[in-house]
């Protein structure tokens, strides 16, 4: 059975109670049925507020980094993706496993919204609420209720989930589900980029680059972007100008790319983020799928494999030497 | 196209003297058609100082409008411009525009005693002030300067005390928080001193410029020793880009530093939100 | 009503065809889907998108550029420098399509750039640009421009004013400017057939349940929130992001740099928001506003009070986008509620 929002307050509450946690970050309702927001809790009087539903996109380990210096442990919900950055997290060693308390919700998909308004030819405001059908989502509109089947309007890193089930948790809600049945391959999203010519590649980024504002909210929203001064906020020296110019953005983009390689698991927070709609995740994606082929390493599984990126060995890989 | 407010007048650097290690007062004219462009100011007045290449950032004017044959700025090396522009040398160039912010209410401060309070690096805007008064030396009553520093050798215009103790009717004071063998004056913190001198705050205006924490400790002192928060006069420092009021990140609540400031009396502030 | 003198109609057919003719004689701004719609220069009336609710981006971009070469500097003979200002505002331009909310931030906008100092790039290019308007018939969730005393289907902050009543576009011009354009390409208007007036109040129904709120008295409610801990869980939630401030028609905030080549450089102004850390962050190290909180708290002071303070407007428009795109979905239209409502003191 999949957990409910009524199991995830019943269980946040008796974790209050009994002391276990000082802090809870969850998810409540937003400013519309379509939308969950950030939820902090510090006592279980207010755990009547979360929700758990397929609206839960954003991935709040994050969050984890700024209560380090907090009395007492901290509660968080996590999904399998979400999970997989805790791992990460602990691995660098960025938080304390013994202050933190998770609270695992295995998860069957999350909903892409423009996706389903389109699919269903809808504005938001007709929405009341989106529920998990198993392989579809029940849409509750206004004068009824649809279902729509998942693999049109899940989100990209949905589609290609291999751990729908929290890796990390110390408490699981609901039963764990070992696989999605619509995830096949991986990679297929960077298959045609892998075929184009090195120029084409380039013409290709330089034009989605082009687009980038410089918000900051891809690598803000990241998960493993956990330095405390990041080197394009350094003033001097200035790795890269303020200005917005598309090779100052290429800098930004690959940069960014090769700092989280072997750590990004593939969460979609930035590209979720991206208000240009730059397609993030196949860069990361490829990125991944080079440390799959040269490695044999996925990141954010086991908390005592080290990234190949950030370590050496005598028997590493030198052609390039 | 109207005149571009963010177009630097060029400058050149006249001659660069050494106050502190870090500290270096720059004498400066601006280049104009006949070689003396115009530059009017007035005390407690910045200017936006660019090496160009490299930036621009905020500066206060430490020279004296009455002494217009140039201007003067005492820049601690602290960041990526005022390194650059402990670089130079004389005769080299620079950019100014201003002069910008609003000023000292002298000419309300004329008839009145004055207590100048400064730290470290913070007697830049108030030398202005000093020889501003100084130049009008009968306008004024008692002149008490209080001034402070980490060190001995941290003071500023040090070569300048000796004319500043025999302008009439004028007292320096001098303090170093820590002091050495040679230091033969007071040792302690600016705000203790200073209710060690124990000065009168009848018919007296007290302006002060420092570190945020030894003004915060100079106002308490001067709340104490009686004080108006409409006798307080003090200088705020926040970054600043534009100078102009637009740029939109030297607000304090609703007032922008680079315009209503730097100046405030403490009664303006106590009306702003405490950040 | 529809003033019979100045208005005219064009038919949907020969949209295109005027804004290919816009397009040769002016630097043509409108709206265009790429990965997303935002407004772009555009060269032909094909390239043009008119299936939007509003962009992303707004179109502050065309008076106040995300980057802008402010002057040039080059070494002369001796030790010094020679400057020459950035590029002189580019010819004449036609803005089309932009909705009231943001023909409306750029009124507020001009607040900012002129006054005591006057900036003259952002003038010179408000100066020769003509706007022409789409009105909203269909606005989404998020809007609430209403609340600031806007009408998604009115004129007042633009030259022309297309309104969608089916077949055609009732075109009204409510300034000299936009009388004179409509002059210009006179032969792609024609005249009223009568229907229109009742067509607009027809398609209007769609404006009916817009949110409005009321924020007549926020800036005086905004005050005393300044201490206390209303802030606080908006500040945990916030990623510290640019997005709102980015995207937000009104705000204006910017920083100045350099950059140098071997003889010379260039400086330029580029967006800055308050969001960021290093926005107040002092040569010296200290932060006036250290946390997310104290940020957070800033934005939304200076749109509710400290631009009022100044200006005597709210510094918001109710475009909704902050909301929209915020990925942790803070949202503005709560707050105020919040505000207004005297809620968030006592929490």
């Amino acid at each position: 059975m999949k957990a409910t929002s009524e199991e995830v307050q019943t269980s946040v509450k008796k974790l209050f109670e009994d002391g276990s946690i000082g802090h809870f970050i969850g998810y409540e309702t937003g400013s519309d049925s379509l939308h969950v927001t950030p939820c902090f809790l510090k006592s279980g009087q207010a755990a009547s507020r979360l929700v758990w539903n397929p609206l839960c996109a954003n991935n709040l380990s994050k969050y984890l980094l700024d209560f380090k210096n907090v009395e007492g442990k901290v509660g968080i919900m996590v999904k399998g993706c979400d999970s997989r950055s805790v791992v990460e997290l602990l691995k660098e060693n960025q938080i304390d496993r013994d202050k933190v308390f998770i609270v695992g919700v295995p998860c069957s998909g999350i909903v892409d919204r423009e996706k389903l308004l389109e699919v269903l030819g809808i504005s938001p405001g007709e929405v009341v609420a989106v529920e998990d059908d198993g392989d579809a989502f029940l849409v509750t509109i206004k004068g009824g209720t649809q279902r729509v089947d998942k693999e049109k309007v899940l989100r990209g890193e949905c589609l290609v989930c291999k751990y729908p089930t929290p890796l990390v948790y110390d408490v699981l809600l609901g039963e764990a589900v070992s696989s999605l049945p619509w995830v096949g391959d991986d990679y297929s999203l960077i298959k045609e980029q892998e075929a184009l010519s090195s120029e084409e590649k380039a013409l290709h980024w330089n034009r989605e680059f082009s687009q980038c504002i410089r918000c900051y909210a891809c690598r803000n929203i990241c998960p493993v972007c956990t330095c405390t001064e990041c080197i394009f906020d350094k003033k001097a020296p200035r790795w890269i100008s303020k200005a917005n110019d598309v090779s100052e953005n290429l800098v930004y983009h690959l940069v960014r790319a090769f700092h989280v390689a072997g750590r990004c698991i593939d969460c979609g927070e930035c590209e979720r983020a991206c208000p240009m709609n730059i397609p993030l995740r196949s860069l990361n994606k490829k990125v991944e799928k080079d440390l799959l082929e040269l490695f044999d390493y996925t990141a954010g599984i086991d908390v005592e494999q080290q990234p190949p990126l950030t370590t050496y060995q005598l028997g590493d890989l030198d052609e390039f030497l | 196209m109207s005149e571009n407010i963010y177009l630097p007048r060029m400058a050149t650097i006249q001659s660069m003297r050494p106050e502190t290690i870090d500290v270096t007062t720059f004498r400066v004219t601006i280049d104009g058609s006949d070689g003396t462009g115009k530059f009017e100011y007035k005390s407690g007045q910045f200017a936006e100082v660019s090496v160009l290449g490299v930036g621009e950032a905020p500066i206060s004017i430490t020279s004296s409008p009455t002494r217009p044959e140039a201007i003067e700025f005492s820049i601690r090396r602290v960041g990526e411009l005022t390194n650059a522009l402990h670089e130079l040398e004389p005769l080299d160039k620079i950019g100014i525009r201003g002069p910008f912010g609003n000023f000292f209410p002298l000419e309300e401060m004329e008839g009145q005693n004055l207590l100048i309070i400064g730290g470290g690096i913070g007697l830049a805007p108030l030398r202005s002030v000093i020889l501003n008064v100084f130049d009008n030396r009968a306008k004024y009553g008692k002149i008490d300067i209080i001034y402070g520093a980490r060190s001995p050798q941290d003071l500023v215009f040090t070569s300048e005390y000796k004319e500043w103790q025999a302008v009439d009717n004028t007292r320096l004071h001098l303090t170093v928080d820590r002091g050495d063998e040679e230091w033969k004056g007071n040792v302690g913190l600016v705000p203790t001193f200073l209710r060690e001198i124990n000065p009168s705050p009848e018919n007296t205006i007290s302006i002060t410029c420092g570190p945020p924490i030894m003004i915060k400790f100079v106002i308490e002192a001067l709340n104490e020793l009686g004080f108006s928060s409409e006798h307080i006069i003090t200088t705020l420092e926040r970054r600043m880009k534009c100078g102009v009021g637009k740029c939109g990140r030297c607000n304090i609540g609703s007032k922008y530093v680079c315009l209503d400031g730097p100046v405030f009396t403490l009664k303006q502030l106590e009306e702003m939100p405490s950040d | 009503m529809v003033d019979q003198t100045k208005s005219r109609i064009i038919e949907k057919n020969r949209l295109t065809e005027l804004l290919d003719k816009l397009a040769q004689d002016y630097h043509l701004i409108a709206p265009v889907r790429d990965n997303n719609v935002s407004f772009r220069r555009v060269e032909s009336g094909s390239e043009v998108t008119l299936d939007y609710i509003n962009t992303v981006l707004s179109p502050k971009n065309a008076f106040f550029p995300q980057t802008e070469t402010l002057f040039r500097f080059s070494r002369d003979d001796s030790r010094g420098f020679r400057t020459e200002p950035g590029a002189e505002a580019d010819r004449e331009q036609v803005i089309f399509g932009i909705r009231p909310c943001d023909a409306r931030s750029l009124r507020l906008m001009d607040m900012v750039f002129n006054g005591q100092y006057k900036d003259s790039y952002y003038l010179d290019r408000r100066e020769k640009t003509t706007l022409i308007g789409l009105a909203c018939f269909d606005p989404a969730e998020t809007c609430f421009c209403p609340t600031f005393g806007i009408d998604p289907a009115s004129g007042e902050d633009v030259d022309i004013l297309l309104s969608d009543i089916g077949d055609r576009y009732l075109v009204e011009a409510s300034t000299e400017k936009g009388a004179a354009l409509l002059d210009r390409f006179a032969e792609f208007f024609a005249e009223l057939r009568g229907d229109e007036e009742q067509l607009r109040e027809a398609r209007k129904a769609g404006l009916a349940g817009m949110k409005k709120l009321d924020v007549s008295a926020i800036a005086d409610k905004m005050a005393p929130l300044y201490e206390g801990d209303y802030w606080d869980s908006i500040g945990m939630k916030c990623l510290g992001c640019g997005i709102c401030t980015y995207l937000c028609p009104t705000c204006h905030c910017f920083d100045i740099a350099d950059v140098s080549l071997d003889e010379g450089g260039e400086r330029f102004r580029c967006w800055d928001s308050c969001m960021f850390p290093e926005f107040t962050l002092m040569a010296s190290g200290e932060n006036p506003r250290p946390n997310r909180k104290a940020r957070v708290q800033q934005r939304f002071f200076h749109k509710f009070k400290y631009f009022h303070d100044r200006n005597g407007e709210l510094a918001c428009v109710g475009c909704g986008r902050c909301l929209r795109y915020c990925p942790v979905n803070i949202d503005i239209t709560q707050i105020i509620e919040d505000v207004t409502s005297g809620k968030a003191g006592n929490e």
